[in-house]
């Protein structure tokens, strides 16, 4: 069973204000819940996979500049920076 | 006994573009925020596009320390919120499924000391932040990306320095190392950056983030184990921490977030499968490889017989190797590793002199040629060299200049030798008598020439006179 | 002018001269204008359709070369990016966000003359199977307006199913295509995991989603396959497919062909009407010579928590980019310190968002990932080897698309494990990589039902084949709209 302080702390390390505390901790604790049929699912001797490629087929080494002065579709300070808040 | 670890951040800043994109990964030509596109600045929708040649500059890095290198490679997330992060995750690598960073464990010889590797991984650098502002008050935080994205390697070692001293040497091996790679400059600015490990007999480890260069990397392991012996002196635990290198005051300060708190979710990125390194591949990688320092230096001691001293400087210095390399000859390596490392070095000792100097290896090949066939004296040639560097001027031409040409003209020289004859007969007589005595005379004509009467020519003449 | 055509009969007309890309295109938002306040199947429509579409005609009088859909109004989903217009995933946090740049698939419908007539609704950033997770509202489903369309492509399914556009692009994470294709009576096809790029495809769960056509007709999916699939340099996963012709051949039968019914798809929880539906499908099969036989994937009872955990770690990542700094909302940083800033600005995304974000950053979490997200991989994997296996044996397999009818708006939006096991048919094609598609094939009480198959990696033409044939057999009654 998922505890309430760790939704929270997840919350927290997700950047994610809970507003409706009760119902949100509630459904995601739920959720979180019904994964616990992967415990019955035998798997721990499965091999993890993934696709692959060759070195040959990854991007050649060339310098292309982007098209467009991407800054200036972006939020900018002063035409240049992008700010970001106080770093405490 | 003191344990020191280092993780070393080393930008692959010879690569043309960054790790994902194709912006360049030398970002420092840049105005703010100028060598950004949609992937490195973490666009929605945008996909990372791995640099082959980055995956193989690595393996190559790896290749050099030893390290074993994996058939396979993956990529994972690093997942923290940071203003530098345009993802908010960092693109990297990790063993959690088997051997999978681009270098396996290695070990590189610093003096006698062998020091071990513990992995090496590619990742992609982040952003910088800038702080404007008067008071720490009202500090503003500014983020440029253009560095975000670029290429790093990350070489992790195992606690195996026991004082700042090795640390140094380690870090001049590699940095040589990585420049005869030809993977990275290590003299750009923020282009090496470490993370240091240090504990003291019976201490906590201490972990140290955030050394802006090598140079101060040395300083701030110093300064750690200073401090930790004062604490440990005054029997003060010392706690296990992270600090940060304040490189304005140059002291280690405890960073109030504690990685401890932090989770980094590891995960397989999947935006980028697993990468397979054929056996073909790696040896191709490593028959293309650049001689290393080690094997360069053998050569230059074997086969043309520079003393050891000599070679060794010679070697770990590409620039100075490369044009060793180009300019000499079988009959002229010796005079060529002279010049080198007894008289160039000297004259560019600065970075800022090397960017500046016009020297070529024509201009090294010229002088050792006119030293070897008497057309210049070495006195001249250093004269001349100082000049070609300012200039790169040929040398024929910096000589007539300069009248740094031998005076080997038969008539010439006659005339001077008699003049010498008429002034110094004491001398003269003594030389008959005693030919050991001859070379007062031929200083005295190279008094007259000013150092640039060809010796043997000289000592031909003087000798056929007191007959 | 009829607007009930398929892609290809548009196709055929228009170079016939029987109609023109404007006056189709033209009556194509007309009708959008008309009936899309009831279906609310679009985000916004592209002003400039009109003017694109007559300069296609244009191109077609004076003989110059013209692209392949000759000015076919398409919709596209709202999680796909066209340059220098709108892409806001359904989600208040990319309200006002205008994509700088063209996703792959927007880039090639381009060079054939297609016309975007406008972006359709989603649940936020896909995650969703009803559409009731989108930030701007519910669509509904033209077959009974209180109906949930499906999702998360609901707005593509809705807009293609209702005449408001010839085909759509969606995409598919765990069903998203195909789920609401069935709910709408329209085709869906997700494809084999590489097959098509997803440069410019904002990413919810990017190592099992794929882009996917939505159309009228099975002819009409291979059709745009052929425009939009192939191996894309800005995409490191897409896979070599040799420019395959998705649609010559699509009439060759599936004569001889061995097709698995997964028993773990057609057992409890399923509707009797679905399941009824399902066996009828199978019948029909053997009819045209294929031979239908059990089969049976273990792995798949544990397929939807594997997904969900997978999904959500991969969306945690994915979303964490917005932090409303480089772009976003209007909303200042002055005055916030980091942390607290960036919270209040994600206050921004939708609940069921948030919910999903909370469990991707809890089942890989330093102390959970063994439970949770290393064996949700671990079933991925032997999935794979199981499905891998049947396909040693069967050419095809089959099971319905959803288990269940479409449901009245606001049903079962509380209760998240019952939606959960809505999405238990089509999460597997995604675990798996394997090419899966949806085809309408009966209406039950006025409600459609799609049947599902799958085929192996890289066989999607012959998957299209075998969709092709089970269309021929049914005649589909028209929309009530």
């Amino acid at each position: 069973m998922v505890t309430e302080e760790q939704i929270e702390h997840v919350s927290k390390l997700m950047k994610i204000d809970i507003d409706d505390h009760k119902e949100y901790v509630d459904k995601v604790q739920t959720m979180i819940d019904y994964f616990d049929v992967l415990d019955s699912a035998d798997v721990e001797s499965e091999e993890i996979s993934m696709q692959e490629i060759t070195i040959s087929n990854l991007r050649e080494d060339k310098y292309v500049p982007f098209n467009e002065k991407l800054i200036d579709k972006l939020n900018n300070y002063k035409g240049t920076y992008v700010r970001a808040p106080k770093m405490s | 006994m003191t344990k020191i670890g280092l993780e070393i951040h080393c930008q692959l800043t010879n690569l043309k573009s960054k790790l994902f994109c194709s912006c360049k990964a030398n970002y420092r030509e840049f105005e703010i925020n100028e060598n950004i596109c949609p992937i490195c600045m973490g666009l929605p929708g945008s996909l990372p596009r791995l640099n082959q040649e980055a995956v193989k500059k690595a393996t190559m890095i790896a290749m050099a320390l030893n390290c074993t290198t994996p058939d396979k490679i993956a990529f994972f997330r690093k997942n923290y919120f940071y203003p530098d992060l345009p993802k908010n995750f960092q693109i990297t690598q990790l063993n959690i499924y088997g051997k999978t960073s681009i270098g396996g464990t290695g070990s590189i010889i610093v003096g006698d000391k062998k020091i071990r590797i513990t992995r090496i991984q590619l990742e992609e650098d982040p952003g910088r932040l800038i702080y404007e502002g008067s008071s720490s008050k009202n500090l503003i935080t500014l983020v440029d990306y253009n560095r975000a994205g670029t290429p790093l390697v990350e070489i992790v070692t195992e606690p195996d320095f026991e004082n700042p001293k090795q640390v140094r040497d380690f870090v001049n091996i590699l940095s040589d190392l990585l420049e005869n790679l030809e993977v990275s400059d290590p003299g750009l600015d923020g282009a090496m950056r470490s993370d240091a490990n240090v504990s003291i007999e019976g201490g906590n480890k201490v972990e140290i983030k955030n050394i802006g260069s090598f140079h101060d990397l040395e300083k701030a392991v110093h300064f750690e184990i200073t401090r930790q012996e004062s604490l440990n002196s005054r029997d003060i635990q010392i706690i296990q921490e992270t600090r940060h290198w304040d490189d304005k005051r140059k002291i280690t300060v405890s960073s109030r977030s504690k990685e401890e708190d932090l989770d980094y979710r590891y995960f397989l990125e999947g935006d980028i499968p697993w990468i397979i390194i054929d056996p073909k591949t790696k040896e191709n990688l490593k028959s293309n490889m650049p001689e290393s320092i080690s094997s360069k230096k053998e050569r230059y001691v074997s086969k043309y017989n520079i003393p050891t001293q000599v070679a060794t400087v010679l070697s770990s210095d590409k620039f100075y190797s490369d044009l060793f390399e180009e300019s000499h000859t079988e009959v002229t390596a010796k005079e060529i590793a002279n010049i080198i490392t007894t008289d160039l070095m000297g004259l560019i000792d600065t970075r800022e002199k090397r960017k500046e100097s016009k020297i070529t290896a024509t201009h090294l090949k010229d002088l050792a040629d006119s030293i070897q066939s008497g057309k210049i004296s070495r006195n001249s040639a250093k004269n001349a060299l100082y000049e070609i560097v300012k200039t790169g001027k040929n040398l024929s031409k910096v000589m007539s200049e300069l009248d740094l040409g031998n005076v080997s003209d038969e008539s010439e020289l006659l005339g001077i030798i008699k003049a010498v004859i008429f002034e110094e007969l004491k001398a003269v007589e003594e030389a008959k008598s005693n030919p050991q005595t001859i070379n007062y005379l031929v200083g005295k004509v190279m008094q007259k020439t000013k150092g640039k009467a060809d010796p043997k020519l000289t000592l031909d003449l003087l000798k056929k006179q007191l007959k | 002018m009829n607007l009930k055509i398929s892609a290809l009969e548009f196709v055929q007309q228009v170079q016939n001269g029987n109609i023109s890309a404007e006056d189709f295109v033209a009556k194509t938002l007309e009708r959008i204008q008309s009936i899309d306040d009831k279906l609310h199947a679009f985000l916004f429509v592209n002003e400039k359709a009109i003017d694109q579409a007559r300069d296609i005609d244009k191109k077609i009088k004076s003989g110059s070369k013209v692209g392949a859909c000759f000015g076919m109004p398409i919709s596209i989903k709202d999680n796909m990016c066209i340059k220098d217009s709108k892409t806001t995933c359904a989600s208040k946090m990319l309200e006002n966000f205008v994509a700088p740049y063209d996703a792959t698939v927007i880039t090639k419908l381009k060079e054939q003359d297609a016309v975007f007539v406008g972006k359709v609704n989603l649940d936020e950033f896909a995650m969703g199977l009803t559409t009731e997770f989108s930030a701007f509202g519910s669509s509904k489903n033209p077959w009974n307006t209180e109906y949930v369309p499906g999702g998360s492509s609901g707005g593509s399914a809705v807009s293609v199913s209702a005449f408001e556009c010839v085909a759509s692009l969606g995409s598919d994470t765990g069903g998203s295509v195909r789920n609401p294709a069935s709910f709408c009576s329209v085709v869906g096809y997700k494809p084999t995991y590489g097959l098509i790029s997803r440069y410019g495809l904002i990413s919810y769960s990017n190592s099992i989603e794929q882009i996917g056509p939505l159309t009228r007709t099975v002819k009409d999916t291979a059709f745009m396959l052929n425009i939009i699939s192939g191996l894309d340099p800005n995409d490191n996963t897409t896979i070599d497919n040799k420019n395959e012709d998705y649609l010559s051949g699509i009439d060759s039968g599936i004569e001889g062909k061995k097709i698995g019914i997964i028993q773990e798809m057609v057992g409890e929880g399923t509707d009797p009407t679905v399941l009824s539906a399902t066996k009828d499908a199978i019948s029909k099969l053997e009819n045209l010579g294929a031979t239908c036989e059990d089969v049976s994937l273990d792995m798949v009872k544990y397929s939807v928590a594997a997904y969900y955990t997978i999904a959500a770690t991969e969306a945690g990542s994915n979303l964490a980019r917005y932090d409303n700094l480089r772009y976003g909302y209007d909303f200042s940083v002055e005055g916030y310190e980091f942390n607290s800033y960036i919270a209040k600005a994600r206050r921004n995304f939708g609940p069921e968002v948030k919910r999903r974000m909370i469990i991707g950053g809890f089942v890989p979490s330093a102390g959970h990932a063994g439970k949770y997200f290393l064996k949700a991989i671990k079933v991925k994997s032997k999935l794979t080897r199981e499905i891998n296996e049947a396909f040693k044996k069967f050419d095809l397999l089959i099971a319905p698309t959803v288990p269940i009818l479409p449901f009245k708006i606001g049903e079962k939006i509380n209760d998240p494990v019952s939606l959960f096991l809505i999405d238990i048919n089509t999460v597997t094609a995604n675990l798996t990589g394997k090419p899966s598609i949806s085809v309408p094939f009966t209406i039950s009480n006025g409600l459609p039902i799609g049947i599902q198959l799958l085929a192996d990696s890289m066989n999607d033409k012959l998957l299209l084949q075998a969709a092709y044939a089970l269309e021929q057999t049914i005649t589909l009654q028209e929309v009530p709209i």
